[in-house]
């Protein structure tokens, strides 16, 4: 059985793999929007002065970071609607991804907030701004401008997460994959097609978001 | 929702939930001891290698980092054997994780040996050290230093990625948990089961990684 | 210059590989099974009755059962037999590459299937039938279809599956699932309002949760199950062929019959003496 190379069967589907890129994207930049919002919270929260704060706060980010997102995946998917919380297969998908980056922002985002430094804050009281609008104005657009980088990676490895959707039949791009492959045992090519989809999305992204930082970067 | 039946359910089931737990555990030992032999190579060669071999390991490292690692490990059971290497469902597996931790492993390493002050080569060659030398008593140890604690934290997440090699039929924990909510139908109750397995173990590693930390910190 | 030194290297590694697999392969499985002294089946372990794990962590089911038949043809032991879990979509990509001498996997026969892989008599004819949960918002059949594309069918991944289901539910939504256990726990959780899959399947399940569920009350899709073989072996395709055949109509019948017993509930009446029944 000498294996000769064809791409014909992957590129007649082709259209089916770019749709299941896009979704991936899509179910990516979702999650990263929301988990951007809950990260931020959390932050916060991680450094706020109350331990009624800090403790939940804490709690969420250790519990997410060390379970497995498959086990999360379907945790929310099936096991959820048990307890009367139903969600289709996509928000519920985007959901979950949502709240693991969260806890993975937080983290960024404290250690961006850290790095401020706290005279910003008091030039901020001393010209009559209030916390929330020292918060809005000041400090956070400070803080992603530091976080970029560690942002920029989140980004990447949560796009390459949205894989795992394949697992509740998501129709992204592995789910895509696996389908041509049983469908026209082109094991290679398929596999190779879409890894370097991957690859390429990913690079991408990489050079997107290094763009980004010399826009924003702080002239010093 | 029935404790008194999961209970029962659960002390009926503790010799397979035992088992995928070992098979767990030997997954993430074995690709945590192999992916780090390799990931030294890695490290080296992108640090200190000549200019081919580093731009071909530099593309190795790209291309798994850009891959989601559910795409390696089913890449790895199909694409292997159609070209003749014929791999259990576990030695692909464990070769897929192998793979994604080498590159983690690659990039510790390289950011460590980097962070060394440059000045700190130029005087040991300023002494007559050769470059052996040079590593095994200089570079070696401070990097080994800097790069533990990472090492520590890619163990967690060497046991997060064995979950997805439930979808190649390894019975690990979630294979093994899924047969358990197969027979059953206790999704709720056995998926939160294994979550809180997965996080005792990731939470304990998790600790390690801050003793070693604390440990390996120089004192300033 | 190096790197592309490198790469020619790299390209005859791999070319020697593909011709090492094509050269092997001339003797026939069932010598290489024999030899070896046990048989090695491919299937799955989340979907009852067909593979799944008991209470004691043994496989089970009659997929397995099926595989059990075929050691016993062999080596006149039923256990001779290590059994290789899969998912779904691997049943193919594993016999072409040999991982496997024979995959039990409640495969359904088609056309497209038969290019890639050998299939064996059929050992099971399935058909189609959908499950609600009892008291639901449908009554049975008839109410689901005439609820349109406002009914969600649960149904397992495969090629045919969103057809399968239009079929009988023209405009019904279609949601595929990797497992039967998700299919099922999505009909559970209320995400689907009936379970697509086969009878049998369903039969058992409705057995193990007594009054939860109810059989809608049609039946369709017609298909044979079989098991596989990789292509171009006729000497061990015929071999699991005479095994599956006297399981079902002669010297192993009491095994298939009490294996039918067990998973489908069903007693099987014997089979007709004298005049061979393949005939009638």
């Amino acid at each position: 059985m000498g294996y000769t190379l064809n791409f014909d069967a992957v590129w007649r589907s082709f259209d089916l793999l770019l749709a299941g890129l896009a979704l991936g994207l899509a179910l990516a930049f979702a999650a990263i929007l929301l988990g951007c919002v809950i990260g931020l919270v959390t932050a916060f929260a991680l450094l706020a002065k109350s331990r009624m704060a800090r403790m939940p706060a804490g709690l969420y980010v250790t519990i997410i970071r060390n379970t497995p997102i498959l086990v999360l995946i379907l945790f929310t998917y099936f096991a959820l609607p048990e307890l009367g919380i139903r969600l289709g297969k996509i928000e519920s998908f985007i959901l979950t991804l949502a709240i693991y980056s969260g806890a993975y922002l937080a983290e960024v985002f404290r250690g961006g907030l850290l790095a401020i430094p706290p005279g910003l804050r008091e030039a901020g009281l001393a010209i009559g701004l209030t916390e929330m609008q020292i918060r809005t104005s000041i400090i956070v657009p400070l803080m992603i401008r530091n976080v970029l980088p560690s942002l920029g990676s989140t980004i990447i490895s949560l796009f390459k997460d949205t894989s795992l959707a394949a697992a509740i039949a998501v129709p992204e791009l592995t789910f895509e994959a696996r389908k041509i492959n049983v469908e026209t045992f082109r094991v290679i090519e398929t596999w190779i097609v879409a890894s370097l989809m991957y690859v390429a999305t990913c690079t991408a992204l990489a050079a997107i978001m290094r763009k980004v930082e010399q826009r924003l970067t702080v002239p010093r | 929702m029935d404790p008194i039946r999961f209970g029962e359910m659960l002390w009926l089931a503790r010799m397979p939930i035992l088992k995928g737990l070992g098979m767990t555990v030997s997954i993430s030992a074995l690709a945590i001891i192999l992916g780090t032999l390799l990931g030294i190579f890695v490290g080296l060669s992108l640090t200190y290698g000549a200019r081919p071999l580093r731009w071909l390991v530099r593309g190795y490292t790209d291309f798994i980092r850009g891959t989601p690692v559910l795409v390696l490990v089913l890449a790895s059971y199909y694409v292997l054997s159609t070209v003749g290497l014929d791999l259990t469902a576990f030695q692909a597996g464990v070769l897929a994780l192998t793979v994604f931790c080498s590159s983690h492993v690659g990039e510790i390493l390289r950011g460590a040996l980097q962070s060394i002050p440059k000045g700190q080569i130029e005087a040991a060659k300023a002494i007559g050290l050769t470059f052996r030398e040079t590593f095994a008593y200089i570079l070696g140890p401070q990097a080994l230093r800097q790069a533990l604690p990472a090492w520590v934290n890619t163990a967690a997440e060497m046991v997060k990625a064995s979950t997805l090699l439930s979808i190649i039929g390894v019975s690990e924990l979630l294979l093994r948990t899924q047969e358990l909510i197969s027979r059953t139908f206790m999704s709720l109750e056995f998926y939160f089961f294994a979550g809180l397995l997965y996080f005792t173990i990731n939470y304990a590693i998790e600790h390690l990684g801050r003793y070693v930390e604390r440990k390996t910190a120089v004192p300033s | 210059m190096k790197i592309r030194m490198k790469l020619v290297a790299a390209a005859f590694a791999a070319g020697s590989l593909l011709s090492a697999a094509s050269a092997q392969a001339q003797e026939s499985k069932l010598d290489e099974v024999l030899a070896r002294g046990h048989l090695i089946v491919g299937t799955g372990s989340t979907n009852p009755p067909w593979h799944f794990k008991s209470m004691s962590d043994e496989l089970q089911g009659f997929d397995v059962d099926m595989g059990h038949i075929v050691a016993e043809a062999l080596f006149g032991d039923p256990d001779k037999v290590e059994y290789v879990i899969q998912s779904s979509d691997a049943r193919i990509p594993n016999l072409t590459t040999g991982k496997v001498d024979l995959t039990c996997q409640f495969m359904t026969v088609t056309g497209e299937r038969a290019q890639q892989v050998a299939f064996t008599i059929p050992y099971y004819r399935e058909g189609v039938g959908l499950m609600m949960k009892a008291g639901g918002n449908y009554a049975d059949y008839d109410a689901l279809k005439a609820a349109g594309s406002d009914v969600t069918i649960s149904v397992l991944q495969n090629v045919y599956a969103e057809e399968m289901v239009h079929k009988a539910l023209p405009e019904a939504t279609v949601d595929q699932y990797d497992s039967v256990d998700l299919m099922y726990q999505a009909l559970e959780s209320g995400r689907s309002d009936a379970a697509a899959t086969d009878q049998s399947s369903l039969a058992w399940y409705m057995a193990q949760n007594p009054g939860r569920y109810v059989d809608a009350g049609y039946g369709w899709n017609p298909q044979s199950y079989s098991c596989a073989v990789a292509r171009g072996d006729m000497d061990w395709l015929h071999f699991v062929d005479t095994a599956l055949h006297e399981a079902m109509t002669g010297v192993a019948f009491d095994t298939y019959a009490a294996s039918f017993k067990k998973w489908f509930g069903r007693d099987l009446p014997p089979p007709q003496i004298g005049f061979p029944v393949e005939y009638k």
